[in-house]
């Protein structure tokens, strides 16, 4: 069978859940908030980064992000949707394939329209702090900003699809993001740069100190996020509905 | 015309075997019962002929066709499995929009199968505000969505009011008529009885019986002649000569086993008996099926823990 009606379905799956609009939406506003609370934290800091402060919010904004990714996927291990949705769609490896675009396409969407925000909202908190900062590393920020957080979600979506759950996805990775990652983090210039959030967060820094560049960095999320997917497609694919 | 073949279909899930060597055809035309107690095995047999589940050995094709190759399946096979299955938060309409354009089907359908399910007026409510009863007939609503030749139904009259309940008999019998295929699973006998044509019967996992309904209940219950009369002395006595046993009942109601009304009326006219009732008592559907099961439960008694034969 095509493929369009197949993401078509997905697709009206995603946009008729109001919780997952609500996700995107909560994307945006959350980020750009926590963004414009950091710019108002005035302590003068050797290694400031005023990049990193406008984007400072993406650490709360990606928990909306993979929630998103993991709802719109762990709706489908309620109450035998799957079945419903496979007996639809049989081929189960294109099916899956459709799911994953329904959701990286609008969290990449959102996810620039975050960066564009969160860029704007966190010069203006900044002022003459943030005067240093060029449209270069600006549009560079804006643009991983909406790659890492599209990463996350599928991140997060691939998980969910081999875990079957979305409450178990989220309980590894909220925690995950939230204190491990914080801690592990500082540990700068250790394997903890190749974690997923810390590799890919790399492009929202003005300057890389680490063993990763922006690009670089987004590219080891990617393959994070390519081994989630592919776990869980594998999952979808040989278990029984 | 499309078939459902099944042929030596067998599903294990760890050591315990639900579907065993299962073969039967269902044959469009007619409302095939899918009859059996809860955990013989239906439900499973219904998710391998979609393809949800994977055979442990054996094939179950739809028109020679495994349902995983069909192209735009839900034109071909409509199936309800379980009344959850809509998300909660979405709204009847919107659940069946979905399923829909994954399959090319113009929404126009979507407001048709809903009229059809008598569902229109609530078509754009969530489904968390349904009742069991409206789910079961969104579910239903969704397996006509395709307008398919062949429609598998899982416990369809769950949760259904009287009303409901006579919608989706007459629905299945109008469905047959069309000439499709209907196989339609349940344990109960007396709503199974009022809308099969014929019965395919599971017992753990194994085929019990496939026989036209009407055979199914003639081969296994003794058919009974009631008659009352106002001499039953002279009916025994007459009856007895030609080898009927009658007993008496209640209220001048005699009761002849083994026998039909067509004998018994002939016997008796001719005797200046006098008749003033005389009934055949038909058997019904629950006591061939318990028959038939109570056969196999001496069966399983006489071979007592019999694991898993090989």
């Amino acid at each position: 069978m095509p493929f369009a009606p197949v993401l078509h379905s997905e697709w009206l799956k995603i946009r008729t859940l109001r919780s997952l609009v609500a996700g995107l939406v909560a994307v945006v506003l959350v980020t750009a908030a926590f963004s414009a609370l950091a710019g108002l934290d005035e302590a003068a800091d050797a290694d400031f980064d005023p990049l990193f402060s406008a984007f400072f919010g993406v650490n709360f904004g990606q928990i909306a992000a993979i929630t998103f990714g993991a709802q719109a996927v762990s709706s489908e291990f309620q109450g035998g949707a799957l079945r419903v949705s496979l007996a639809a769609v049989p081929d189960r490896g294109r099916w899956f394939a459709a799911k994953a675009m329904a959701i990286g396409v609008p969290a990449l969407a959102v996810g620039l329209l975050t960066g564009g925000v969160s860029l704007l909202v966190g010069k203006a908190v900044l002022g003459d702090r943030g005067s240093g900062l060029s449209w270069g590393e600006g549009l560079r920020g804006v643009i991983g900003c909406g790659v890492y957080l599209a990463l996350m979600a599928l991140f997060a979506a691939g998980l969910a699809a081999l875990l079957r759950s979305g409450v178990a996805t989220l309980s590894i990775l909220v925690p995950f993001l939230l204190i491990v990652s914080f801690v592990v983090g500082d540990l700068s210039g250790s394997a903890a740069d190749f974690l997923p959030d810390r590799a890919g967060q790399v492009v929202l820094h003005e300057t890389a100190d680490g063993a990763l560049g922006p690009w670089t960095g987004l590219a080891v999320t990617a393959v994070w996020t390519g081994a989630a997917l592919l776990a869980g497609a594998w999952s979808v694919r040989r278990r029984d509905a | 015309m499309t078939s459902i073949d099944v042929q030596d279909l067998t599903k294990e899930y760890g050591t315990t075997r639900a579907v065993d060597q299962l073969t039967f055809s269902v044959v469009p035309g007619r409302v095939t019962g899918f009859l059996g107690p809860n955990g013989a095995g239906k439900s499973t047999t219904l998710r391998l002929v979609l393809g949800l589940d994977r055979p442990t050995a054996g094939t179950a094709t739809l028109g020679g066709r495994a349902y995983a190759t069909l192209d735009e399946p839900l034109r071909h096979v409509g199936a309800l499995l379980e009344a959850q299955a809509a998300h909660g938060s979405r709204t009847a309409r919107d659940h069946l929009r979905v399923l829909a354009a994954s399959n090319r089907i113009p929404e126009r359908r979507v407001d048709e199968v809903l009229a059809e399910a008598g569902l229109a007026s609530v078509a754009r409510r969530r489904v968390r505000t349904y009742s069991l009863g409206m789910r079961q007939r969104l579910g239903i609503a969704a397996a006509l969505l395709g307008d398919p030749p062949v429609v598998l139904l899982d416990e369809p009259s769950n949760g259904l009011d009287p009303e409901g309940i006579i919608w989706i008999r007459e629905l299945m019998r109008r469905l047959a008529r069309e000439g499709r295929t209907v196989l339609v699973s349940s344990h109960l006998m007396n709503e199974t009885a009022s809308f099969a044509d014929h019965l395919v019967v599971l017992g753990r996992g194994r085929l019990l019986a496939d026989t036209p309904m009407r055979e199914f209940i003639h081969a296994r219950v003794e058919p009974r002649v009631r008659v009352r009369t106002t001499d039953g002395a002279a009916l025994r006595d007459l009856l007895a000569r030609h080898g009927y046993d009658a007993v008496e009942g209640e209220g001048e109601r005699w009761i002849v086993h083994h026998a039909r009304v067509d004998d018994i009326g002939r016997l008796t006219s001719g005797s200046g008996v006098p008749i003033l009732e005389l009934t055949a008592e038909e058997g019904t559907l629950e006591q061939a099926y318990l028959d038939l099961t109570a056969t196999e439960a001496e069966f399983a008694a006489q071979s007592p823990t019999q694991p898993q034969e090989a």
